[in-house]
């Protein structure tokens, strides 16, 4: 199992109330399975004393970079060990 | 780049009218006032912009950019003047950009927008007041832009910024600024900036938190953080739920601004292949590489 990191920023890293995080996975799915199970119910409670209620998993919500590469754009999905996930909330407006 | 005014009349007539001015450092600096400079460029028959550029070029400092100076020098500042910024959406990020960009001296301001002020507009876009609800946020920030920077010139479209217009609404402009609210705006605005070969000052916020990224046409961009298929992009992100707060929007305008400022002058690093990632609830700033 290789040993990763996931960095939380902004509002996820205040409503979390922790920097990073170290998971051990071999491939991205476990990895996300992890920060969901870790993670998941935490942030959404957070958000929801806040008045914020997100449907689904901390994942469909979040943008997720591994080692600065968008999921969506990962040619492997394979994760090796010093691995970096960056986890923060879009923000879109102007 | 607009081309200098060589006018010998014009100049000898800057250079005749350059007062002294000390400053609180007890540095002496030849400067030339708002009113000397509109008065040259009526009885020259030319714009006070073009006074402006030639009395820098004599090494004699508009008043009003004395504080700018320091940061940029003559050159950066001859620079600014010179140079034509484009800034989609005339919003929140949008009126604090176009503002900041009138106050630094920027030659020449695309405006684009084809929405109009509306109460909650009132919050966080400073070009809104209780008397100008309804009007064109385009035509709003011509007016500002004109009361601050007589040298400013404008050109305002209120129209939205499609894939079909972007080339010739953007043309001339050496920089795009992002003022927009949604992200598919945001990818024909990059797409054309691409094609145009100019860069990108792209930004957004949500709640106390935004982001930052300057695209040049060679950078990764937005496909960098929402992937490469259209369809699997966000439209709108967290802060629909958690607000545009009025201090976030100032914050992450006024970085655009200095983005800007850096591509133009080449004084300092621009945000080129990271995203910035600001924090003003636990006061944070960070970046991250992005990777295609």
């Amino acid at each position: 199992m290789a040993l990763i990191t996931v960095r939380f920023y902004g509002l996820w890293r205040s409503y979390l109330g922790i920097d990073s995080a170290t998971l051990q996975a071999d491939h991205i799915n476990g990895a996300l399975t992890q920060l969901e199970e870790k993670f998941g119910n935490r942030l959404r409670e957070k958000l929801e004393r806040a008045g914020v209620r997100l449907e689904g998993k901390m994942q469909d919500y979040s943008l997720i970079l591994l080692n600065g590469i968008a999921l969506r754009n990962l040619s492997s999905t394979d994760l090796k060990q010093g691995d970096v996930l960056h986890v923060f909330p879009p923000a879109i407006g102007g | 780049m607009e081309s200098n005014t060589d006018d010998k009349d014009t100049r000898r007539y800057i250079a005749k009218s350059a007062e002294s001015y000390v400053a609180p450092d007890g540095k002496t600096y030849l400067v030339i006032s708002l009113k000397t400079t509109a008065s040259i460029a009526d009885s020259q028959r030319t714009s006070p912009k073009e006074v402006e550029i030639a009395a820098l070029q004599q090494g004699i400092i508009p008043c009003r950019y004395l504080r700018n100076i320091g940061t940029i020098g003559l050159e950066g500042q001859i620079k600014l003047l010179q140079s034509t910024a484009a800034v989609v959406g005339a919003g929140g990020l949008g009126n604090t950009v176009i503002e900041l960009l009138a106050r630094q001296g920027i030659g020449h301001l695309i405006i684009v927008d084809d929405d109009h002020f509306t109460e909650q507009n009132l919050n966080r876009q400073i070009m809104s007041t209780e008397e100008n609800l309804g009007e064109f946020k385009a035509v709003a920030a011509a007016r500002r832009v004109k009361e601050i920077n007589s040298a400013t010139s404008l050109t305002t479209s209120r129209i939205r910024l499609t894939g079909d217009n972007a080339h010739s609404v953007l043309n001339g402009a050496h920089v795009a600024v992002d003022g927009l609210d949604n992200l598919s705006s945001r990818l024909v605005v990059e797409h054309a900036c691409r094609q145009l070969a100019i860069p990108y000052v792209c930004a957004s916020i949500a709640g106390f938190s935004g982001q930052l990224m300057t695209i040049f046409p060679e950078d990764v961009g937005l496909s960098s953080l929402y992937g490469s298929s259209h369809s699997c992009m966000p439209e709108q992100g967290i802060e629909t739920r958690i607000g545009n707060p009025p201090s976030t929007v100032a914050m992450i305008g006024a970085l655009q601004v200095q983005e800007v400022v850096k591509i133009i002058t080449g004084v300092g690093t621009p945000v080129r292949n990271q995203i910035l990632l600001v924090d003003a609830r636990e006061c944070t700033i960070e970046r991250i590489k992005l990777r295609r």
